[in-house]
C-alpha cells in the first residue's frame, strides 16, 4: 500500500504508457485486433481505481499545501526537476481524466473500426499526458505534458475524424502550439528572474513551489513591461486552449470533425487545461497583472457566453451546438475566475467538472446517434422519442444538467459563479449606465443561462419531439447495455454534485482560497489599483 | 632575431604531441586503410565499412577517454585546441559520419555505387571536420575546412550518370570556392590586424589592434564565409538545389556534419577569438558588430528558411530549407554564447550549440534514412504525394519518420525539444532586448514550422494511397541506423542529463590552452 501511496501520482503517469506498450505487444504476438479495447479498457480502469487512493488521507502535506508530492533530480544542467503533487484544484481534475477515459474506450467500442492498435495507443498516452499536465509542479515538466498532450490529440482527429479531418487538426495544432511556444519563452525567463533576485541563490528555477512563494514574499518582482509581457504569455496559452473568445475559432472544428472519443477527451480534460492553468499559474505568478487583465478577460468572457450561446442556436448540426455551447460555458468558467472571489472562483472550479461531466455525455449522446444514422444532422433526425425512448430521457437529462436546471450539478457552478461575479470588486471603478460592471457581467451572464434552455431545448424539441418525418428514424434501435452502463456514472455524478456538492468544494477550499489570496490580498488596494 | 630563435628552437624540439590529435589520426588512418584496401581489392563494401566504422569507433572511445584523461591543453604550439568544443563537436561529427555509412548501405546497394572511394572520401570528410573543431589556428582551421569541401564536392556529385547530382556538385564547388576565398581573405586581414593567427593570441590583442579597420573586415568577411558553410541566410542560396541533387545519404551528412563543423570554428573563432574586453574600445565595437550581424542573420535564416519550407512539394527541398532554419534556432545559442559574461557561462552556451547539432544530426540522420529508403534507385519518389498514405502501410517507418519530423519540430520528449531549449536558454540570460526578440523570432517560427513538419505527418497517415505501395526491404545497415537514431532521439529528449553536463564541462583551469 505504501508503495502506491508514495507514487501514486508517477503510478497514474506511467501506468497509461505500459498500457500503450501493452496493446502494441498485445497486437503484435496474437494479432487479434478485437481484443485491444479490453486490454486499454482494464489499463484505464485499473488508473481510475488507483486513482481512487487520492481521496485517501494524504498523509503529509507540504508547506505549500502539495500532497502525494514527489521531487526527483531530472536534467541537473539545467535544473529541472521532476515535480508532481496535487492540491485541491487539481485532485479533482486528474480524478475526472481518469474517470472520463474508460468512458471513452467504452464510447469507442464499435465506433472504431480501422487501426484500432493506434488508436487505442493513443488514447492511452494522451491520458498519461493529461495526468501530467494537472500533477506538475515544475514549469518545464509542465510544458513538456502541455505540448505532449497535443501529439495523441492531433492523431486521434486527424486519422479518426471526420471528412474535415485534416483541416481541423492542423488548426488545432497550430492554434495550440504557436501559444503554448510563447509560454516557453516566459517560462525560461522566469528561470533567470528567479538567478537575478538580489541576495537570492545563483542557480535559476523552474519550480512552480520555490517561485510563488519568491513570488508571494516579494522577493521577486518584475519590471512593469516584463511582467505584463510574462502574464501574456502564459495567458495566451492558456486562452487559447479554454478557448476564450477570440481564439475559439480552432474548437467548432476540431470538435466536430474529431471521432466521439476524442470530442469526449477535448471537451471533458483538455479544455481544462486552460482554466487550471490560468488558475494555477497566471494567477499566482502574475497577481498583480491578473488583477490589472482581469475586465478584459471578463469582458472576453462574456462576450464568448452570449456569442457562444447564439451561435449555437442556428447549428443544423448537433455536435457543432454542443461545441459552440462549450464556447459558452468556458467563458462562464473564466469568468468565475476572474471575479477573484471565493465563490466565483470555487464555482469555476466546480464548472470545470461539471462542463466536464455535461459537455461530455453530450458528446457521448451525440455519437451514439451518429453510430445508428450516420449523421447529426438535427433536420434527419425528429420524433425519436418514440424508438429511443431511453436515449431520449438520458438526452433530456443531461441537457437540463447543462443548462443548469436547479438540484442538477450545472446550477450549483453557475450560481455560485453569478453570485461570485455580484460580490466581486475587481470592476469597481467601472460604471455602465450607472451600473457598475460586475452588475452588468451578471446580468449577461444570467442571459447566458437562459439562452443555453433555449439552444438545447429547442434542439431537444427538434430531435426526440414531434412527428417522424424521416422513415429512417423509425426503427432505430435504443440504448444498448454498454451504452446505458457508461452513461449511467456521468447520469449519477449531475445528480450527486448538483445535491451535495459537499465533499467536492470542501476539497478544493483551502486551495482556492490560497490563490485566491494570493492574486488578491488586500481588497482596498485593487479598488485603488483599478481606479487608476 | 628574437623571433628566429624561438623559430629555431622549435625546429629542434617540436611541440609534437600525437595524443592531442589521436582521434583525427586514427579516423584519417582508417579512410587511408580503405581507399589502399579498395584499390586492390574493389568492390569489398562490407569490408570497407567495416574499416571506417571500426576507425570511428576507436575514435570515439579515445575521444571519451581524453575527455577525462590528463591531455597536454594545447599541442603544436597552440594549434589545436583540447576544450569542451573541441570534445563536443567531435562527438557529433563520429556520430554523423557512422550514421551515414549505415544508412548508405540502401543506396550503395541499389546504384551499385564504388563503396570503397565513398567510404575513404566520408573518412577524409570527417578528419576535416574534427580538425576544424580541434584547430586553434585559422591556419589549421582552413586546412580542416579544406578537406571536408573537396570531399564533400566529390560525394555531391557520386551520381556520375545524373544531370542533377553533376549540377549540384559543380554548383557546391563553385560556390564553396568562392566562399572559402572570402574566408581566406578575412583570415588574412584579421592577421593584418592582430599579427598572429593563433585564436587565443588574437583575443588577447583585439583589444589594442593595429588596424582596427581591418579588424572589422577581416570578420565580416569570415562571417561570410562561414555563413556560407552554415547555410545561414543571405549566404543559403546553394543549399536547396544542392541537397536535392546530391544522393540522399550524401544530403542527409552535408545537413548534418559540415553545418556542425562550421558552426564548430564560427564558435571559436567568433565566440573565443572576438570576445568583449573591458575597457577596450575597438574589441566592444567588434563584439557589438558581430553580436548585431548575426542577430539579423539568425533572424532571417529562421524566417526564410521557415517560410520557404512550406511552399516545397519536394521532401528533400523541404528538409532543405528546415535545415537552414535549423542553422538560425542554432545560432541563437551562438548568440547566447558570445555574451555570456564568464566562461563557464560560455562553455554551458557552447555545449547547447553541440548539443543541438547533436539533436538535429540524429534526427535528420535518421529522417534523410528513411527518405533514402522510400526514395528508391535516384531519389525518385521524395515528392509530398509519394508517401501518401503510408503510415499503415509501413507502420514502423511512417512512426519513424514522424517522431523525427516532431523531434525537427521541437517537440517535448525528443532530443529537438531539449536542443532548443538548451540554445535559447543562455540567450535569454543575457537579458538583452535584442537577443530576446531574436529568441520571440525563434519560437514564432517553431510555430510556422509545425506547418510543414506535420504536412508530412498528415500526408502519410490521413490520406489514403490510391497506387500501389510494396513494402520497402529494409538492410540490416539501415535498420541498425533507424534504430540508433529512433532510440537517440528519445533517449537524448529524456535523459539529456549526462550527456549536457559532459558537454558543458569546463576544462580545468590549468589545461585551459594557451600560446605555448
Amino acid at each position: 500500500m505504501d508503495l502506491i501511496t508514495e507514487n501514486l501520482l508517477s503510478i497514474l503517469i506511467a501506468l497509461p504508457v505500459v498500457g500503450a506498450l501493452a496493446v502494441l505487444g498485445h497486437q503484435l504476438f496474437w494479432k487479434q485486433e478485437g481484443q485491444l479495447k479490453w486490454v486499454a479498457l482494464v489499463f484505464t480502469l485499473i488508473n481510475f481505481l488507483i486513482s481512487l487512493f487520492l481521496l485517501a488521507d494524504p498523509g503529509k502535506v507540504s508547506a505549500s499545501g502539495f500532497f502525494f508530492e514527489q521531487n526527483v533530480p531530472w536534467i541537473k544542467a539545467i535544473n529541472t526537476n521532476y515535480h508532481v503533487g496535487v492540491d485541491g484544484l487539481s485532485l479533482w481534475l486528474v480524478l475526472m481524466t481518469t474517470l472520463i477515459m474508460p468512458i471513452a474506450v467504452l464510447s469507442a467500442w464499435n465506433a472504431i473500426e480501422k487501426k484500432v492498435t493506434a488508436f487505442y495507443i493513443f488514447m492511452l498516452l494522451l491520458e498519461s499526458a493529461m495526468i501530467g499536465v494537472f500533477v506538475s509542479l515544475d514549469l518545464l515538466v509542465f510544458y513538456l505534458f502541455f505540448e505532449a498532450s497535443l501529439i495523441p490529440m492531433f492523431f486521434l482527429i486527424g486519422v479518426w475524424g471526420g471528412d474535415n479531418r485534416i483541416y481541423a487538426a492542423v488548426k488545432f495544432f497550430i492554434f495550440t502550439a504557436l501559444g503554448s511556444l510563447l509560454m516557453l519563452v516566459a517560462i525560461i525567463w522566469l528561470f533567470y528572474a528567479y538567478a537575478g533576485i538580489p541576495g537570492g541563490t545563483a542557480a535559476g528555477t523552474f519550480d512552480f513551489v520555490v517561485l510563488a512563494n519568491a513570488i508571494k514574499m516579494n522577493t521577486l518582482t518584475f519590471a512593469p513591461l516584463t511582467g505584463t509581457l510574462l502574464f501574456l504569455a502564459f495567458a495566451l496559452a492558456f486562452a487559447i486552449k479554454v478557448p476564450l473568445f477570440p481564439f475559439h475559432t480552432w474548437l467548432p472544428d476540431a470538435h466536430t470533425e474529431a471521432p466521439t472519443a476524442g470530442s469526449v477527451i477535448l471537451a471533458a480534460i483538455l479544455l481544462k487545461m486552460g482554466t487550471y492553468g490560468l488558475m494555477r499559474f497566471n494567477f499566482v505568478l502574475f497577481p498583480e497583472q491578473s488583477r490589472e487583465w482581469a475586465p478584459l478577460f471578463i469582458v472576453f468572457a462574456i462576450i464568448g457566453i452570449t456569442y457562444g450561446a447564439l451561435v449555437a442556436m442556428v447549428q443544423p448540426d448537433m455536435k457543432r451546438l454542443v461545441a459552440y455551447s462549450s464556447v459558452a460555458h468556458m467563458g462562464f468558467i473564466i469568468l468565475g475566475m476572474f471575479s477573484f472571489t471565493e465563490w466565483g472562483m470555487q464555482g469555476a472550479v466546480y464548472q470545470m467538472l461539471n462542463h466536464g461531466v455535461s459537455t461530455g455525455a453530450l458528446f457521448l449522446l451525440v455519437g451514439f446517434i451518429y453510430e445508428r444514422r450516420h449523421t447529426r444532422m438535427i433536420g434527419e433526425l425528429g420524433g425519436l422519442a418514440n424508438p429511443m425512448p431511453i436515449y431520449a430521457t438520458f438526452f433530456v437529462f443531461t441537457s437540463m444538467s447543462s443548462i443548469g436546471l436547479p438540484f442538477l450539478n450545472g446550477f450549483v457552478g453557475e450560481f455560485l459563479i453569478m453570485l461570485g461575479m455580484w460580490k466581486s470588486v475587481i470592476l469597481d471603478g467601472y460604471h455602465m449606465l450607472g451600473w457598475n460592471w460586475n452588475t452588468v457581467a451578471t446580468m449577461f451572464a444570467g442571459t447566458g443561462v437562459i439562452f443555453a434552455a433555449v439552444y438545447l431545448l429547442w434542439m431537444v424539441q427538434r430531435v426526440f419531439f414531434g412527428k417522424i418525418t424521416n422513415a429512417k428514424n423509425r426503427m432505430l434501435a435504443d440504448l444498448s447495455y454498454r451504452e446505458i452502463g457508461l452513461m449511467v456514472p456521468l447520469l449519477f455524478l449531475m445528480v450527486f454534485m448538483g445535491v451535495y456538492p459537499r465533499p467536492f468544494l470542501d476539497r478544493t477550499e483551502s486551495a482556492v482560497t490560497e490563490i485566491q489570496k494570493r492574486v488578491l490580498p488586500v481588497a482596498g488596494g485593487v479598488i485603488a489599483e483599478a481606479e487608476k | 632575431m628574437q623571433i628566429d630563435m624561438i623559430f629555431f628552437a622549435e625546429l629542434v624540439t617540436p611541440n609534437v604531441s600525437i595524443s592531442a590529435i589521436l582521434p583525427e589520426l586514427v579516423v584519417a588512418l582508417a579512410g587511408i586503410v580503405a581507399m589502399v584496401y579498395d584499390s586492390f581489392v574493389p568492390d569489398q563494401r562490407r569490408v570497407t565499412a567495416g574499416i571506417s566504422l571500426a576507425g570511428l569507433i576507436v575514435a570515439t572511445v579515445i575521444l571519451g577517454a581524453m575527455w577525462t584523461a590528463d591531455v597536454p591543453a594545447s599541442a603544436f604550439g597552440g594549434m589545436i585546441a583540447h576544450d569542451n568544443l573541441r570534445l563536443g563537436f567531435s562527438f557529433v561529427f563520429l556520430l554523423v559520419t557512422a550514421l551515414t555509412i549505415l544508412i548508405s548501405t540502401v543506396w550503395i546497394e541499389n546504384e551499385n555505387v564504388p563503396a570503397g572511394e565513398f567510404h575513404a572520401l566520408l573518412m577524409f570528410a570527417t578528419f576535416g571536420m574534427m580538425l576544424m573543431a580541434s584547430g586553434n589556428d585559422l591556419v589549421v582551421m582552413f586546412l580542416g575546412l579544406e578537406t571536408l569541401s573537396i570531399a564533400t564536392y566529390v560525394m555531391a556529385g557520386f551520381r556520375k550518370t545524373d544531370l542533377k547530382s553533376n549540377e549540384a556538385s559543380m554548383k557546391y564547388f563553385i560556390l564553396g570556392s568562392f566562399a572559402s576565398a572570402f574566408l581566406l581573405y578575412g583570415m588574412a586581414l584579421i592577421y593584418g590586424a592582430t599579427g598572429t593567427t593563433n585564436i587565443t593570441e588574437i583575443a588577447s590583442r583585439i583589444a589594442d589592434p593595429n588596424f582596427p579597420a581591418l579588424l572589422l573586415i577581416g570578420a565580416a568577411m569570415m562571417i561570410i564565409g562561414f555563413g556560407f558553410k552554415a547555410a545561414t541566410v543571405p549566404f543559403h542560396v546553394w543549399t536547396p538545389d544542392v541537397y536535392e541533387g546530391a544522393p540522399s545519404p550524401v544530403t542527409g551528412f552535408m545537413a548534418a556534419g559540415p553545418k556542425a563543423a562550421a558552426f564548430a570554428s564560427f564558435l571559436r573563432v567568433f565566440v573565443i577569438g572576438f570576445p568583449l574586453v573591458a575597457g577596450a574600445q575597438a574589441a566592444g565595437y567588434l563584439h557589438e558588430t558581430w553580436i548585431t550581424a548575426l542577430s539579423v542573420i539568425a533572424i532571417l535564416t529562421m524566417t526564410v528558411g521557415n517560410v520557404a519550407a512550406i511552399l516545397q512539394n519536394n521532401i528533400k527541398r523541404m528538409l532543405a530549407y528546415s535545415s537552414i532554419a535549423h542553422a538560425g534556432y542554432a545560432l541563437v545559442g551562438f548568440l547566447g554564447a558570445g555574451t555570456a559574461t564568464d566562461a563557464a557561462d560560455r562553455d554551458a552556451a557552447i555545449a547547447s550549440v553541440a548539443f543541438y547539432m547533436l539533436a538535429y544530426a540524429i534526427t535528420n540522420l535518421g529522417a534523410f534514412g528513411i527518405v533514402t529508403l522510400l526514395g528508391q534507385k535516384n531519389d525518385r519518389r521524395a515528392e509530398f504525394e509519394d508517401y501518401n498514405g503510408i503510415g499503415f502501410r509501413s507502420p514502423a517507418l511512417a512512426f519513424s519518420l514522424s517522431l523525427f519530423m516532431l523531434s525537427l519540430l521541437g517537440i517535448p520528449l525528443t532530443a529537438g525539444f531539449m536542443g532548443k531549449v538548451l540554445v535559447f536558454r543562455p540567450a535569454l540570460e543575457a537579458g538583452n532586448t535584442l537577443l530576446t526578440i531574436v529568441v520571440v523570432v525563434a519560437v514564432l517560427n517553431t510555430a510556422i514550422s509545425a506547418y510543414y513538419y506535420l504536412r508530412l505527418i498528415v500526408v502519410m497517415f490521413f490520406r489514403e494511397r490510391t497506387t500501389e505501395w510494396a513494402q520497402p526491404r529494409i538492410p540490416a545497415g539501415m535498420t541498425a541506423a533507424l534504430v540508433i537514431a529512433v532510440i537517440g532521439v528519445l533517449y537524448f529528449g529524456i535523459f539529456s542529463s549526462g550527456i549536457i553536463e559532459r558537454f558543458s564541462r569546463s576544462m580545468p583551469a590549468s589545461r585551459v590552452v594557451s600560446n605555448r
